[in-house]
């Protein structure tokens, strides 16, 4: 079993569109991935677990993979979470009051 | 996704067709312009209800392009106008559709991502009833 941290960067925590972006990516690989938040864990692939941990943004969380393809698969979640630079793909800046995806 | 099996479509019932308009297009935000997703809003002629028509195009639509399809729906004579619907169908296409116990925009929303996966009906009404104790998320009052 591998575990890897990493803290959710976008300024929406991890909204709807990145949960979708999570699911697909943890389903591409045969481990079996786990979202850890605290007590609380998600199967990395079911968006209603891991919008059911509601993580805010900042939140650092720790990613979990069981399997052949563990450590890819970790890479390419902490990827999908902690972009090296995300073009606003979940919200505007914090002085806008509207929030994308 | 394997080529031989068609995806689980969904079919969206609602009384207001702008409603849906709206939530098709976060649907297709989050979950790929991929998925097939029929809706059925408002009247016939373009007012606040149901249309057993519409339900019923939207249905052979998705059942055209879908091996299974999964209805998700907003109130009341909503059912009502889907069971027209669905009489209107053959019975072998009837058993192809199945209805969501599920919150028509959160159910809508995870029953998509789920259906881009190449989910099949089974995973993708599970993933869209789920839906009914998702809570709200982070922010004021939690």
């Amino acid at each position: 079993m591998t575990e890897r941290r990493v803290t959710v960067t976008d300024p929406a925590g991890l909204h709807a569109r990145q949960a979708a972006g999570v699911v697909r990516v943890a389903s591409r690989f045969d481990s079996r991935t786990t979202i850890r938040h605290g007590e609380h864990e998600a199967n990395a692939r079911s968006m209603i677990e891991i919008l059911g941990l509601a993580i805010g943004p900042s939140t650092e969380i720790t990613l979990v993979a069981e399997g052949e393809d563990a450590d890819a698969a970790l890479d390419a979640l902490a990827l999908q979470l902690e972009p090296p630079s995300d073009p606003g793909m979940g919200s505007t800046p914090a002085s806008s009051s509207t929030v994308d995806g | 996704m394997a080529s031989e099996h068609l995806p689980t479509g969904l079919v969206l019932v609602s009384h207001s067709d702008v409603l849906l308009e709206g939530l098709h297009a976060m649907a297709a935000q989050v979950a790929g312009d991929d998925v097939v997703l029929l809706t059925a809003g408002g009247t016939d002629d373009g007012r606040l209800g149901t249309s057993a028509d519409k339900i019923g195009s939207a249905l052979r639509a998705a059942l055209d392009r879908a091996d299974d399809v999964l209805v998700l729906l907003d109130l009341g004579s909503a059912l009502l106008s889907l069971e027209v619907a669905l009489a209107t169908l053959e019975p072998a296409e009837r058993n192809r559709v199945r209805v969501a116990q599920a919150p028509l925009v959160e159910g809508t929303i995870v029953a998509a991502v789920q259906a881009s996966l190449g989910a099949d009906i089974d995973a993708v009404t599970t993933a869209a009833e789920q839906a009914s104790t998702l809570p709200k998320g982070v922010g004021p009052g939690r």
